[in-house]
């Protein structure tokens, strides 16, 4: 964690800094009392203050720091959900909501997990339908109508 | 009386078929999601948010809060048949619950869990009832400084008491804080922080974030540990969880002290059903007469704190509904929704919405009637939903997530955002940061930063104005000593551990 804590600190003091010096681009104060960059400002140097804390803590915080990311299969596993679901988004446009879904469920279940072709199917269809029912049909959510035309 | 009147009206409203079906769809669901490990009554709340948008804002906090009020019991079959709990506020239920169960009395260990909610959770609603038009009143004379002390008090207490470290949780707090900036400015109409994106000019949206990081984040992270459950052997028929004598003389006065201590800890913000428990089960140890028995399948341990988180889940929708103050993450995404619907939450929502708060009360009233049925006679159905394995709820989330995200503003733009908040939840549960505080700090921050603004404009001594005015005085100190305890406390033990191993 210590490491961690150095890099995420490291990150948000830089963050604050461009918070507090992007805040300097709206009015600090007006006639008509503070401006849109009060309080932008002010939270950017509170982000610097508490930063500066953490990466201090960290670094003067000696012993040997634990793993905080999974290892091996498991970190896999994790970065294949979510380029699966950044696929999913990114492809909805073209491939269309009901058809998106029924790839991301059958992808995930049955090449991912592993699960039997009969499980898999099920729930994707399953899922699907209702989905379907739910969003578009019940709430008239005007999702996606892909190449196949639904 | 004029009680009677408004619960009258409350009972009008919320005993219409939909409103009724809405209710037992809530509770079910809400148990479910309760009992299954990975997702918690916050991440429940966001992710049935989306579907509320058809409906009245009653129909919709109907289900919300019946989904809130599952919850609390579903936790409860988790903790007592697999020693894992659903969700956290029936962490400690598993110490004494799960030895009750080994010992061939898993039983009665889920219904005086049941009975207990139910007690606790009908109790709460009274109190919630009686004490939230009272505080509704007095609130009405707030004026902006009073607003603005009342919101940061609420900020600084939720952010100390998530757990774990106060120094990361003050940095997911002013993270919210710095996504309420982003957007339209509603004074000087300067796009801040938009960087001349089309979307970004709209602001960080509420609903995707909260989604993101509940729902998704939590899947995620929740996916590493889906070791093996190992569901109990047991039995929990309906003439199972019948309690003997013996066990309701043990358990009654227990339930009677969770459901105060429960109201009262849940009505205090920052507070919520997860302290509420430990503290039950600290009392309970307390004041027995054979506290030995704790941690070896003590009826007590259970009866005391599954009242107590019920109770404190109806507590701590009083400062949500009167001050428009969430007190727990559940209840922050609870107030996100309302506001999304139109509602103003605060003292005027007694007055302009009656048939919203009195629906909201009288469905509560119905909801733990309903769950008392389920909890006593249906366990075995929602032990069998458990067994569903991990891999595929994961998926059916991440499927709802997205639909969710999509279905509020229907631009994937908002998907998007959905997906980078997810990845940021995951990740800040990893480090130990709070998407609690974070999501918090975004729906108040917008109204904390106009309170602030107004009151400066009034005032003619800058800051000081939160001091010279006697309730915002008393407001503001104890925010600035919510911040400071954790940090002594800190400081003091680092000098102490310094005491002991000299160098």
């Amino acid at each position: 964690m210590r490491r961690a804590d150095q890099v995420s600190g490291a990150l948000l003091l830089v963050f604050g800094i461009g918070f507090a010096v992007g805040a300097r681009r709206y009015p600090y104060w007006t006639p008509h009392g503070p401006g849109s960059g009060f309080l932008p400002l002010w939270l950017g140097l509170t982000m610097v203050v508490l930063a500066a804390a953490l990466l201090v803590g960290a670094t003067r915080r000696t012993g040997p720091g634990g793993a905080w990311l999974p290892d091996g299969r498991a970190f896999t596993r994790l970065i294949v959900v979510v380029v699966a679901t950044a696929l999913f988004i990114w492809l909805m446009p073209w491939l269309g909501m009901a058809p998106g879904t029924f790839l991301f469920l059958v992808a995930l279940l049955r090449f991912l997990e592993g699960h039997g072709w009969g499980t898999t199917l099920g729930v994707a269809v399953a899922t699907t339908t209702v989905n379907w029912l739910v969003f578009m049909y019940w709430l008239s959510v005007p999702f996606p109508i892909g190449v196949l035309g639904f | 009386m004029d009680l009677f009147a408004n619960l009258a009206l409350g009972f009008g409203v919320a005993l219409t078929p939909m409103n009724v079906l809405l209710a037992v769809a809530g509770v079910i669901m809400g148990t479910l999601i309760g009992a299954l490990p990975g997702v918690g009554p916050a991440s429940g709340v966001a992710l049935l948010l989306p579907l509320t948008f058809g409906m009245s804002p009653t129909s919709g906090i109907i289900l919300l809060s019946a989904l809130y009020a599952g919850s609390m019991y579903g936790g409860t079959i988790t903790s007592v048949l697999i020693n894992t709990p659903g969700e956290s506020a029936s962490v400690v239920t598993c110490i004494d619950g799960y030895q009750m169960a080994l010992q061939g009395r898993a039983g009665p260990a889920l219904g005086v869990a049941a009975f207990g909610s139910f007690v606790a959770g009908t109790a709460g609603v009274v109190l919630l009832m009686t004490m939230s038009p009272l505080l509704a009143k007095w609130a009405l004379s707030f004026g902006p400084p009073e607003t603005f002390a009342l919101m940061l008090l609420g900020l600084t207490t939720v952010t100390g008491l998530t757990g774990g470290d106060a120094l990361k949780g003050y940095i997911s707090m002013v993270l919210g804080l710095m996504l309420a900036m982003v957007g339209f400015d509603i004074v000087s109409g300067d796009a801040r922080y938009a960087f001349g994106i089309n979307e970004m000019t709209d602001g960080v949206d509420f609903l995707p974030v909260a989604i993101g990081l509940f729902g998704f984040g939590e899947v995620l992270a929740g996916a590493e540990g889906a070791a093996k459950m190992e569901i109990l052997h047991a039995k929990y028929g309906l003439r199972d969880v019948m309690l003997t004598a013996t066990d309701w003389a043990r358990s009654r006065w227990p339930i009677v002290r969770g459901t105060f201590l429960g109201f009262f800890i849940g009505v205090l913000p920052g507070a919520g059903p997860t302290i509420a428990s430990f503290l039950s089960y600290t009392l309970e140890k307390k004041v027995s007469r054979h506290p030995e028995e704790f941690g070896h399948g003590a009826i007590e341990g259970v009866a005391g704190p599954e009242s107590a988180n019920n109770a404190a889940s109806a507590g701590a929708l009083v400062p949500m509904l009167t001050l428009g103050i969430p007190g727990s993450a559940t209840t922050a995404v609870m107030l996100g929704g309302l506001m999304m619907w139109g509602l103003r939450p605060g003292p005027l929502l007694f007055e302009k919405n009656p048939d919203f708060v009195w629906g909201l009360i009288a469905s509560l009233y119905l909801a733990n009637v309903l769950l008392l049925i389920l909890n006593i006679g249906f366990i075995p159905a929602f032990v069998r939903a458990l067994r569903m394995p991990y891999t595929i709820l994961m998926a059916l989330i991440i499927v709802f997530c997205v639909t969710g995200a999509y279905a509020q503003s229907n631009k994937l733009w908002d998907v998007g955002q959905m997906l980078v908040f997810g990845v940021l939840g995951y990740l800040m549960r990893k480090l130990g940061y709070s998407p609690a505080a974070l999501v918090l700090a975004l729906v108040l921050g917008p109204l904390a930063e106009r309170a602030l603004r107004q009151s400066l404009i009034i005032s003619d001594s800058g800051l000081m104005i939160f001091f010279m005015r006697p309730i915002s005085a008393v407001l503001v100190i104890a925010a600035l000593a919510a911040v400071a305890v954790p940090l002594v406390r800190a400081v003091t033990d680092a000098l102490r551990r310094r005491a002991v191993v000299p160098g």
